[in-house]
């Protein structure tokens, strides 16, 4: 700013009584009703989580006198599970927050009471799964969200189905019926 | 009063986290003025509030008289304002963005 000197008094004096009393907030939102939300991609960010903790089972432990290059092979895989598992739980978060802070409004809230217990145990549970390898964990992150989504759609009067994924990890997704 | 931006939409002129003070007294006297940014109550949700230049205002208006009042955010793209909630009533205004602090 072009004029400190002038500002400082009267502008700590004002930032001080913020700190009382906090200013309201002026809102130059970036509220582009675009309204455009799907729960699709959390639930295969839900499936992804599952299906890296099949393939850290299915790896086995590394043989005792493996070779370096079959020690090599095996540690790049395990990392890439992980980090994979990581990165999924992680866009899980972030695909059922978006929807949940842009999209639901009290009202649909008033309906579905049980949403914002929803959500926190699906932050809950995707932090689980980066922090373990817990093929239980994965499947309640999965059941949560299939909750979570059948709210979603039916905040929009659509009924829901379960259906297999047809992926190679198995387990369902919510969809519209 | 004392306020804090939040959001893009008045970018450049003004940016998330700056405080600034609002001078609700001046359409007492006045009426609101084209190019003047205001804060004003959000039409479609009247618990808060929103930060918008005004871009058309009544032609020739004496101050006691109410009228429409069409807001824009400087920042058009990132912006839902008058083009999505129409005009505003001149009593949706709070009042108009002194200075920053």
């Amino acid at each position: 700013m072009s004029r400190p000197a002038i500002r400082s008094l009267t502008s700590r004096a004002l930032r001080a009584l913020d700190r009382i009393a906090p200013p309201r907030t002026a809102h130059a939102h970036c509220d582009i009703p675009c309204g455009i939300y799907d729960p699709h991609l959390a639930q295969i960010a839900a499936l992804t989580v599952i299906r890296m903790d099949q393939l850290i089972e299915a790896l086995g432990e590394l043989p005792q006198g493996a070779s370096k290059a079959d020690a090599d092979k095996w540690h790049n895989s395990f990392s890439r599970y992980v980090a994979v598992k990581e990165e999924h739980a992680e866009l899980c978060k972030r695909e059922v927050r978006v929807i949940w802070g842009d999209y639901f409004k009290p009202e649909h809230t008033e309906k579905h009471k049980d949403l914002h217990a929803t959500v926190w145990n699906i932050m809950k549970l995707a932090s689980k799964n980066r922090q373990e390898v817990n093929a239980q964990a994965a499947q309640e992150l999965l059941a949560a969200v299939h909750t979570f989504a059948a709210a979603f759609w039916d905040t929009k009067g659509v009924a829901t189905k379960k259906q297999p994924s047809n992926q190679a990890v198995g387990g369902e997704i919510v969809v519209p019926a | 009063m004392r306020y804090v931006v939040e959001g893009p939409s008045m970018e450049p002129a003004f940016r998330a986290g700056e405080r600034l003070l609002v001078d609700r007294l001046a359409y007492r006297r006045r009426a609101p003025r084209v190019g003047e940014v205001v804060v004003l109550r959000d039409p479609e949700r009247p618990d808060r509030y929103l930060l918008k230049r005004i871009a058309v205002a009544p032609p020739m208006q004496p101050a006691p008289q109410r009228g429409q009042y069409f807001v824009l955010g400087d920042n058009a793209a990132v912006s839902r304002d008058s083009r999505a909630f129409g005009p505003v009533a001149r009593e949706q205004i709070v009042g108009r963005v002194w200075r920053r602090y």
